[in-house]
């Protein structure tokens, strides 16, 4: 086949076109035009990009339907609440100024409290690690693992309390990370897992010491749209925490 | 433009194409979605430095290859096999049973390509990059990211092929006998 000044070889188009993706997203790219043009006069080159882009499109199909784990969409907005960010304008950090301001005075309040009857109530405690829920979808991390031994690790290291056993089927979820808390000088620690629906179970931990009197009946409560459980275990406090459905979480706690 | 990222936004649209690009470079589920985490950790860290929003997936794909990279050249010791594909003696790749295969192998078939051409194909496929933008994801001119990406999925092409031609022969005729028996 002569061709003509403007015209490319197949084989020079073949090259150009290898890039180009099956999606037509590159059809205004003055890049291709010539190759694209000589496709359209090539019978053979024409047939080759036909094919070309139905491989493309094929591959690109079965790759694309390679699933994330459930559990990485929430993990990884945990990480974006706990990361700093080093650039921030004075508005953003007005919150947590504020939040300082009011836990500050919590603290001062406590201080002045003596005797161990004044010690922080459960109900205190709770809306505290409810307030530590409360900054978005996910919980500010201190540390994000998936190992659960390297969370509890961590926490020992700060001198937070952990669970003296997790519950059992716990194994069969992911751990997302932890948190260690200094409640009004005293530490409580969060540890957050995903559950197969993508929800998150969050588990808080306190020295059951560090409250007044705590009565609690067993079972699944809801406070402020959480579900929420209490256990108490070798002294210390297990609260457990999700919105994921009732039915779900029994399964684990 | 804008400085103001949304992030949940972002997480939400490119969580699972990152995911996909990690998974391909470290063949492990556990490592890519840790290397997904620490992409989207270094975003929140940084998105101050991010001017051009439309510029994010672009920095994205680079930052997650580059964290991959990091650690790759922390584990030195790691052992690596590579494959050399012999692309000029490879059976024809036709099309219905290239659609039979199962994503593990496309992505198993993927790791096998010359390193020197896999993460240009592994972007084209997986992130629908343009060939600039995989261009400046890689840091190398556009006419070699085109060279990478003829090269590479003809490989890739040669693999598949090949990949087919092993299932087809892991396939036991039933015995005639057996058939009348049935």
């Amino acid at each position: 086949m002569k061709k003509s000044r403007t015209e490319i070889t197949n084989e020079r188009a073949k090259f150009l076109l290898s890039a180009y993706r099956y999606n037509g997203a590159d059809a205004q790219d003055p890049m291709f035009r010539e190759a694209l043009e000589q496709a359209t006069r090539d019978p053979d080159l024409a047939a080759w990009f036909a094919k070309e882009r139905s491989f493309d499109a094929l591959i690109a199909e079965k790759l694309n339907s390679v699933q994330p784990p459930a559990s990485l969409k929430p993990a990884i907005l945990s990480g974006l609440y706990s990361a700093p960010s080093k650039h921030r304008s004075m508005f953003n950090w007005l919150p947590a100024l504020a939040a300082v301001l009011v836990l500050s005075g919590i603290l001062l309040s406590v201080m002045r409290q003596g005797s161990e009857a004044d010690r922080p109530s459960l109900s205190q405690y709770q809306s505290a690690a409810l307030a530590v829920l409360s900054g978005g979808t996910a919980p500010k991390l201190d540390l994000l693992t998936s190992d659960l031994s390297r969370s509890q690790e961590y926490l020992s290291e700060k001198a937070a309390p952990r669970a003296p056993e997790m519950p059992v089927a716990f194994r069969e979820l992911q751990t997302v990370g932890c948190k260690a808390v200094n409640w009004n000088g005293k530490m409580m620690s969060l540890t957050c897992f995903s559950l197969p629906s993508g929800e998150l179970l969050h588990l808080f931990v306190i020295d059951a010491k560090a409250l007044g009197k705590i009565t609690f009946q067993p079972g699944i409560r809801e406070i402020n749209g959480w579900h929420v459980e209490l256990r108490r275990e070798l002294g210390m406090l297990l609260m457990f925490v999700s919105k994921a459905p009732i039915p779900e979480l029994v399964k684990y706690i | 433009m804008t400085r103001d990222l949304d992030l949940e936004a972002i997480v939400g649209r490119f969580y699972a194409p990152l995911y996909r690009f990690a998974l391909s470079l470290t063949q492990s589920e556990a490592e890519a979605g840790d290397l997904t985490q620490q992409t989207f950790l270094i975003l929140a860290q940084r998105s101050y430095q991010i001017r051009d929003v439309s510029k994010v997936k672009c920095w994205l794909f680079t930052t997650l290859r580059r964290e991959f990279l990091r650690s790759v050249r922390a584990h030195v010791n790691h052992p690596h096999v590579e494959f050399q594909p012999d692309i000029h003696d490879a059976p024809a790749l036709t099309e219905d049973p290239l659609r039979s295969l199962d994503a593990k192998a496309v992505v198993d078939a993927l790791a096998l390509i010359e390193p020197t051409y896999r993460t240009a194909v592994e972007l084209f496929y997986l992130s629908e990059l343009s060939y600039k933008e995989i261009a400046e994801t890689l840091d190398i001119p556009i006419g070699t990211v085109m060279s990478r990406l003829s090269r590479g999925k003809e490989q890739l092409k040669s693999i598949l092929a090949r990949t087919i031609v092993e299932n087809s022969r892991k396939i036991i005729p039933m015995n005639r006998d057996e058939e009348v028996a049935n």
